[in-house]
């Protein structure tokens, strides 16, 4: 991405951004409005910049025939997820796979294992109407990584999973991070803390800071605000972009 | 969530029948055990639209209730407006674009609770509108050919409006699956529909003429005969494509 805006009427929700990534667990942090949900929708395809330039995998996504290759190779989990009430997980799962033009052949296979790896196994074949936001939650990360994808975009992907499962989701992350992109957008510092080998702190729109969650703490040193190292890294950081004494990328 | 190690796998070490992948055994038979086998009609249309997203977003549209409801209501209060403006070329006209923008609207990031995750799918979400858009005619259609049948107050909106849009619908998705471009199925569908009405304009001197005779159905009839013909020729089988 370089220098990508996005503005909804007056309000500039991504502002100059400028960032590269390559394979690994990347987290976004920042407090809420500070503009992460509208840059994994850029990523996504899903929202298109005000202006700057996006390449995504290698390629342009304003050409149809490069969005269409992109999105093949795309896993996105928005932090909203919508779901049809009367699928079940398998078909929702298998649904959106077809719509990711799986070759049809794979495509059981896939779902198995992405229910498999989101530990939904007993539950593959229940109504979505009758999961809990966890489970629900759980499928929109199996939807996700059905197609075993090589950029992995997950808005606010712990919501709602108790701590084991918040537990085994890093693990599972780190495991993706292997071999693909993975952008994790979230509040919640102890999982940017346990996965990501690289973090971006989001304020205003802004990246205002970048570096290593190592980094990040580093900030925090002598800062009073938050019970956890990384929280202290994290209140000073953005404490410091709000008076306009620091932004760093 | 099942978190194995080395890339999601057991090791030797971790199963006592070394060098048996039970992940790779399991998904194997879950991916049999879960797996949802397609009907006739969904293989069908898979083969003919040449993708099976597409075939599975033909086939569960009616099963998205709130956005079919409304959809079938715009076509309905649509097809009404359209027995109103009898006589009228600019209602026929504009008639098919706001029956496909209501269906767009009730299918659309307003009431398609996943519409969002839809948008970041490979398959080009103009297509799935089209044929979500021909899902809502052709079922309107067969419904309105069933009360037809039982009753003759159905027959003008069905033979005058469903079963030619649902005729022209069919035509769009045709070539937009043959050239790969839904805008030049929708433009071809325009052109189709444009055609039909100013002919029978032209022909008869008054348009209801051309919905509400006897005589007016034999073209529909070969309307959606070209349609098939041309969904089958374009979508045959060829080497080297799945």
């Amino acid at each position: 991405m370089r220098d990508t805006r996005r503005s909804f009427g007056k309000n500039k929700a991504v502002d100059g951004v400028d960032l590269q990534l390559g394979t690994g667990v990347f987290g976004l942090l920042g407090p809420n409005g500070a503009g992460k949900t509208s840059l994994l929708r850029m990523l996504a395809t899903v929202l298109p910049p005000s202006s700057g330039e996006i390449r995504l995998l290698g390629r342009d996504p304003r050409g149809a025939g490069a969005r269409r290759e992109i999105r093949r190779r795309l896993g996105y989990l928005p932090q909203n997820l919508g779901y049809y009430p009367s699928f079940t997980v398998a078909e929702f799962i298998e649904y959106f796979a077809l719509l990711k033009e799986m070759p049809s052949a794979a495509v059981p296979r896939a779902v198995a294992a992405a229910v498999e790896r989101v530990d939904l196994g007993a539950k593959a074949r229940a109504k979505l109407r009758t999961l809990s936001g966890g489970m629900l939650r759980r499928v929109g990360i199996a939807q996700a990584i059905v197609n075993d994808p090589d950029l992995l975009l997950l808005d606010e992907p712990t919501a709602g999973l108790d701590p084991e499962q918040r537990v085994q989701f890093r693990a599972l992350m780190r495991i993706l991070g292997e071999r693909a992109t993975v952008i994790v957008s979230t509040h919640l510092v102890e999982d940017v803390g346990a996965a990501c080998a690289e973090v971006a702190l989001m304020s205003d729109g802004k990246i205002v800071f970048r570096g290593t969650p190592g980094e990040l703490t580093a900030r925090g040193e002598g800062h009073g605000v938050g019970d956890a190292p990384l929280e202290r890294g994290y209140s000073a950081v953005l404490s410091a972009a709000r008076s306009g004494a620091v932004t760093a990328s | 969530m099942s978190i194995h190690n080395e890339g999601g796998r057991f090791s030797p070490a971790d199963d006592p029948a070394a060098g048996v992948d039970l992940d790779r055994v399991w998904a194997g038979v879950a991916a049999e055990v879960w797996r949802r086998r397609p009907g006739p009609a969904e293989r069908a249309a898979a083969r003919l639209l040449r993708s099976p997203g597409l075939a599975r977003a033909l086939l569960t549209t009616p099963s998205l209730l709130l956005p079919w409801l409304i959809s079938t209501a715009v076509v309905f209060g649509v097809g009404a407006l359209v027995s109103l403006g009898q006589g009228q070329p600019l209602v026929w006209l504009l008639a098919p674009a706001v029956a496909a923008t209501g269906v767009a609207f009730a299918y659309g990031p307003g009431l398609d609770p996943a519409w969002e995750l839809s948008a970041s799918c490979a398959l080009p979400d103009r297509m799935v509108l089209l044929t979500r858009v021909v899902a809502v005619f052709a079922v309107n259609a067969a419904g309105g050919l069933l009360a037809s049948a039982a009753s003759g107050a159905a027959t003008a909106l069905t033979f005058g409006w469903l079963v030619p849009m649902a005729a022209v619908c069919a035509l769009a998705l045709a070539v937009a699956v043959a050239l790969r471009s839904a805008l030049a199925g929708a433009s071809a569908g325009i052109a189709a529909w444009v055609i039909v009405v100013l002919s029978a304009q032209t022909a008869s001197g008054q348009l209801t003429a051309s919905v509400t005779t006897v005589s007016a159905y034999l073209p529909y009839l070969v309307v959606a005969a070209c349609c098939a013909a041309i969904v089958i020729y374009g979508t045959r089988p060829r080497k080297g494509l799945q």
